[in-house]
């Protein structure tokens, strides 16, 4: 007979190759911890799927946790969170163009980051074209966190609680690059932002001001025409009128058509009372600015867009009055919700 | 409860076997692997390919020392004799110059038959370019992928030469959509050499590539040491690479 350590006796054994014959034929645990995005029946249908990355809370925290840890950036400054601030919206704050490593500035401000799973395209300029693959671009720029894949995939899996935590999310021994990106697609997935007070409105369980109203009305008429409703951006690129001579090409860099020079994402307005400062570039720190730029501020360029060749007249009241209707679209439940939260 | 116990073990002994039996193949082979060997020449003179080496082109005179050389094939298929088409499932290979083993692409699991010609993609399909995170040769770990503007570079080869005004080159070609997708599906005929998969021995499909058909029209390096996005001038390159990549042989 076998003798030593590993001899396991007869009796324990028999149970052994029975109690994992049994095992075997038995489903996974299914205990239900899926998450999956809540959101109005007048938003339209998202555009991310979730194939292959159905989210479930291990998932999510996964996410989290990779969107919270600088050790995604070179020199383990820079995290996620940094430039996509959950008190803004999912956006940059306090610096007009966001900082990457070592402090070097890239050309734009960062935009939030809340309803990606509409948005057909992302970064200011379109550039990528998947939920899933839009973290590469902030993690490999030099001007952000200035880290490889390899690398971060590296590092990763050299950390015991990241090895456990892929481990139970996606079932893998080795972390990838795959799983990485999911888990973080995860996370941002479910950052919706569909409680402001116009989502109240439009659901009948509160109702504006007159001046907001009338702001709503005025929006209607001056603003939506890109900004449209629910998601208040048509994902279109345009020319706005901010320069003649552009130190960014903006959606020229992607098509290489001079006809898109200048032209930038049109942004959600959804909490856009947060998201400070303003245009791709952050130039502009209030709204009143803004609203001032489009009715005597537009600069006239070859591919300006044509709904800006007269610029947007508007009077000081009606200003004001649109602005207390964008104010409105503030979603404070979004920007404390604990469960966004480290 | 002791003979359950001995009679539960004497049922765990056979059945045991029977689970091993099962995960055996069966006998009769009714399908082979091929494999693709990929010969890496440098002109039609019948130099190898070489890394970190000093290649002159044969037609702009440039000198050459490359570091990197890569570049994908993908969504390999054979057309067998009677039309029909085998298809090699997730069929996505980065071949790395730095890496002889990626030079011979494995076909496994072919159907036993006769077969008259390969199909096959350089570069990667628009499909795959848009579906997000992907894996194995698709993985951005493999530093083949870029991310400002989501797509595979199809080749990337980049080096020294001196005729370099910069001293170095960085050729990174791609693109998947547009005027100037550099993603490009080709057949190769094996002609009179038909292959046959038998199962019982591996065939392999020979290519010749000739990596300095890359640069055959895009001028010396001291006019254009760099390209990294999209352009007739990738394009044309991704085009010259591709009438380099040459059916030569079957091996049986």
């Amino acid at each position: 007979m076998l003798q030593g350590p590993f001899f396991i006796p007869m009796k324990r054994f028999s149970l052994l190759i029975i109690l994992l014959a049994v095992l075997s034929c038995r489903k996974e645990n299914t205990a239900d911890n899926s998450l999956s995005p809540a959101y109005p029946d007048y938003f339209p249908a998202p555009v991310y799927q979730f194939n292959n990355n159905t989210v479930n809370k291990d998932r999510f925290e996964l996410g989290k946790k990779l969107f919270f840890d600088p050790v995604l950036s070179l020199d383990s400054t820079i995290s996620c969170a940094k430039c996509h601030a959950q008190v803004h919206a999912f956006a940059d704050h306090n610096v007009s163009l966001s900082a990457g490593i070592n402090g070097l500035l890239g050309t734009r401000n960062s935009p939030s980051i809340t309803n990606m799973i509409w948005s057909p395209t992302f970064m200011w300029d379109g550039g990528v074209n998947h939920i899933e693959v839009f973290s590469v671009a902030p993690i490999t720029n030099h001007v952000e966190m200035g880290e490889s894949m390899l690398s971060v995939i590296r590092k990763l899996n050299n950390i015991t609680a990241y090895r456990t935590a892929f481990k139970k999310a996606y079932n893998i021994d080795e972390i990838t690059d795959q799983a990485m990106l999911r888990a973080l697609t995860a996370y941002m997935s479910m950052i919706i932002s569909a409680g402001s007070k116009y989502d109240e409105y439009r659901q009948g369980k509160t109702s504006l001001s007159a001046s907001e109203l009338d702001g709503l009305n005025l929006f209607r008429q001056k603003c939506a025409g890109c900004h449209s409703e629910p998601l208040f951006t048509d994902y279109s690129y345009k020319n706005n009128g901010l320069d003649s001579v552009f130190n960014d090409l903006g959606r020229e860099t992607i098509t290489t058509n001079s006809n898109d020079r200048g032209k930038f994402k049109v942004p959600s307005l959804r909490n856009v009372e947060l998201t400070y400062p303003y245009m791709h570039d952050g130039r502009f720190w209030s709204l009143r600015e803004v609203l001032d730029h489009y009715s005597n501020g537009i600069v006239i360029s070859p591919s300006l867009d044509a709904s800006l060749q007269h610029s947007i007249p508007m009077t000081i009241q009606e200003k004001e009055r649109i602005i207390e209707f964008l104010k409105t679209l503030t979603d404070w439940n979004l920007v404390s919700d604990q469960m966004f939260n480290k | 409860m002791k003979k359950l116990l001995k009679n539960l073990f004497a049922f765990a002994i056979i059945i045991f076997p029977l689970f091993m039996i099962s995960c055996e193949k069966e006998q009769t082979a009714t399908e082979g692997t091929v494999l693709v060997k990929l010969n890496h020449g440098w002109g039609m003179s019948g130099t190898s390919f070489a890394l970190n080496t000093n290649l002159v082109h044969p037609m702009n005179g440039d000198t050459m020392n490359f570091s990197k050389y890569k570049y994908y094939i993908s969504n390999l298929k054979l057309k067998k004799a009677d039309g029909t088409f085998w298809v090699q499932p997730e069929s996505y290979f980065l071949v790395d110059l730095s890496n002889s083993a990626s030079s011979s692409i494995s076909l496994n699991n072919v159907p036993v038959g006769d077969y008259t010609e390969i199909s096959y993609t350089l570069g990667v399909d628009s499909a795959r370019n848009v579906s997000g995170a992907q894996s194995g040769a698709l993985a951005t770990t493999n530093d083949m992928f870029w991310s400002w503007s989501t797509g595979y570079i199809m080749i990337k080869a980049e080096g020294t030469s001196p005729q370099s005004t910069n001293g170095s080159f960085s050729f990174h070609i791609g693109g998947f959509s547009g005027q100037y997708s550099a993603v490009q599906s080709k057949t190769a005929s094996f002609g009179s050499n038909q292959l046959s998969v038998s199962g019982e021995k591996n065939t392999e499909i020979h290519f010749n590539v000739n990596t300095a058909m890359t640069w055959c029209n895009s001028g010396s390096c001291a006019a254009v040491n760099s390209v990294m996005m999209p352009s007739a001038l990738s394009l044309q390159m991704a085009t010259d690479f591709n009438n380099g990549f040459v059916f030569d042989k079957i091996v049986e």
